[in-house]
């Protein structure tokens, strides 16, 4: 349970680790394409963990990191491709920070960290854990750039037509800042 | 020509890799402390970045393209990026060791630059010839480089300042961050189509 | 040369199984795929002209036109997909233009990636709207002020790049379309 619990708070990938830093500022534009996006790094975080916790005793060490991306970029495909059939719309939005999970290093990086040390069930946790964190990351980063850059969250009109939207908080210069500060608020939090 | 050269100023400061895609963040915010490293890291990135967007300009218009094997794409590029790496590192602790001395630290990190990946990928939507790909892949390396200097540059002062505890750190580097790409947007009227 | 042997065979194999999974996934995918971008350009004609009650898709020069039918199946207007480079990436447009050939009756943004907040509001009502009974028979021009001719439209603040994408890339392949149409 610890190995689940820790990624959604203690060792928050996003505010505390500052990993997968890329789609946390590029997607995040609307709280739905965070959401879209951390999920479909659960579903590669998860299967990833699985095939490299059963191959990584076959993989040579000079040739682990190139097996890896590969079998992340295999799964990147999957959601890909899934995404595309099932929800175009969320795929258009998304572009092309899909793909870009490939080098996302919170994938990566647990795959080297934790699942290369870890028994298989510790390392599925971990991978749910983190994935999960990551989610509520980025709707966290998503809602608060949707409800001041354009008064809505998910698509729901929260602040009154009268309210006047500050654009710069949808575009890149206020993914910086918000997510700036709410790594200030975290660690204010933590202490 | 002036296609290129368009190419190559909107790359560098209008639509800059780091400040307007968001790609190549985390060496940006990892690297990005002293001067002397980020230096380090720019020339390594522009250098992989540049061969990695031309290589995999050739394997998609001549294989992927010519038997439509687009679904193989991303672990295409990634490959080509892995083992570009992997082989730069080998060539030049081979032929340099003053250059491996103060580029090779970096190169096993360009591996997940998601900027390298993101160039090839955007080369590809945005239909680019060979030639504009090379000027692309330069010019977003360089553009890279520009902004890691000036990140790094600032943090070196920043180390004098008084900061409150909680913004110490990574959280004052994003807000350093978000206050540059505004100054970047500045640039945004320098082409007009 | 036994470690190389087992590094590149692993490597290789690796790489296989990954083609193949892929290559099923796409196989089961792609035909979905296609519909979705079919059902895509339908909605979109269905949107901008709901008195044509059939569509019906014909090849002209490698060009793809739709003819639109009214229900005493007479052809009322043509709609095609023009596609272009916007400011970040590939504009795609659907329009739909009148069987005189001089009116466009409006336009749907099919496919774009332009910046959130700024170039991505050519996908809004407000700018589509602009292009509604927008005379064709000369260039669309797209100027920074209000327009005082039928042929021309207000670019977005802050967005005049993407604006003006998106009128260049209706010019171009209004020209080829209503060519074609003329000579048949």
């Amino acid at each position: 349970m610890r190995e689940f619990i820790k990624g959604l708070w203690r060792e928050h990938p996003v505010f505390r680790q500052l990993l997968g830093m890329c789609p946390t500022l590029a997607v995040t534009t609307s709280a739905l394409n965070g959401i879209s996006m951390g999920l479909s790094v659960v579903f590669v975080l998860f299967f990833s963990s699985l095939v490299v916790s059963l191959i990584k005793n076959l993989v040579p060490t000079q040739v682990r990191i190139a097996v890896y991306t590969v079998i992340i970029a295999t799964f990147v495909t999957i959601v890909d491709i899934f995404l595309q059939a099932v929800f175009p719309d969320i795929s258009m939005a998304l572009g092309p920070f899909i793909p870009l999970i490939i080098v996302n290093c919170i994938i990566l990086g647990r795959c080297e960290a934790f699942v290369s040390k870890h028994s298989l069930s510790a390392s599925l946790k971990d991978a749910l854990g983190m994935g999960i964190g990551f989610t509520w990351g980025l709707f966290l980063l998503g809602s608060i750039r949707e409800l001041f850059g354009e008064g809505t969250i998910l698509g729901f009109k929260i602040l009154s037509s009268n309210y006047n939207p500050l654009i710069v908080m949808i575009l890149p210069a206020g993914a910086f800042i918000v997510l700036g500060f709410l790594v200030a608020i975290m660690n204010s939090l933590e202490k | 020509m002036i296609n290129l050269i368009l190419i190559f100023i909107s790359t560098l400061l209008i639509n800059n890799l780091v400040l307007s895609s968001f790609l190549g963040i985390c060496p940006f915010l990892g690297v990005s402390g002293k001067i002397e490293s980020a230096f380090g890291m720019g020339m390594a990135v522009t250098f992989v970045m540049t061969l990695a967007t031309s290589i995999s300009w050739l394997i998609y218009h001549l294989i992927l393209v010519k038997f439509g094997l687009f679904y193989l794409e991303y672990v295409m590029f990634i490959l080509v990026i892995a083992s570009l790496v992997q082989m730069v590192e080998m060539f030049i602790r081979k032929f340099s060791s003053n250059l491996y001395q103060s580029l090779g630290i970096f190169l096993p990190l360009i591996t997940t630059n998601c900027a390298i990946l993101g160039v090839a990928l955007f080369m590809v939507a945005r239909n680019y010839n060979f030639l504009e790909s090379v000027v692309f892949g330069f010019s977003g390396g360089l553009g890279f480089s520009l902004v890691l200097l000036i990140m790094a540059g600032i943090r070196e002062e920043l180390v004098y300042a008084d900061i409150p505890k909680v913004f110490q750190g990574a959280a004052l580097t994003l807000i350093t961050a978000g206050l540059l790409a505004l100054v970047f947007m500045g640039f945004s009227g320098l082409i007009s189509a | 040369m036994k470690e190389v042997v087992k590094i590149t065979g692993i490597l290789t194999s690796t790489c296989i199984i990954c083609a193949f999974l892929l290559s099923f996934v796409s196989g089961i995918a792609i035909e979905k795929i296609e519909m979705n971008k079919q059902k895509r350009v339908e909605d979109a004609i269905t949107n901008l002209a709901p008195y044509a009650k059939k569509i019906e898709e014909v090849k002209l020069n490698n060009e793809i036109i739709y003819n639109l039918f009214n229900n005493k199946n007479k052809i009322v207007g043509y709609a095609f997909v023009a596609e272009g480079q916007g400011y970040q990436g590939k504009i795609k447009i659907l329009s739909v233009i009148d069987v005189s050939l001089k009116k466009l009756e409006g336009i749907e943004i099919v496919e774009s990636v332009e910046t959130p907040g700024l170039g991505a509001k050519i996908k809004g009502a407000l700018f589509k709207n602009k292009f509604k009974n927008l005379n064709i028979s000369k260039t669309i021009e797209c100027l920074k002020d209000d327009p005082t001719k039928d042929n021309q439209i207000k670019s977005i603040t802050g967005a005049t790049v993407s604006s003006r994408a998106v009128t260049n890339i209706l010019n171009k392949k209004i020209d080829i379309i209503v060519n074609l149409v003329n000579k048949k």
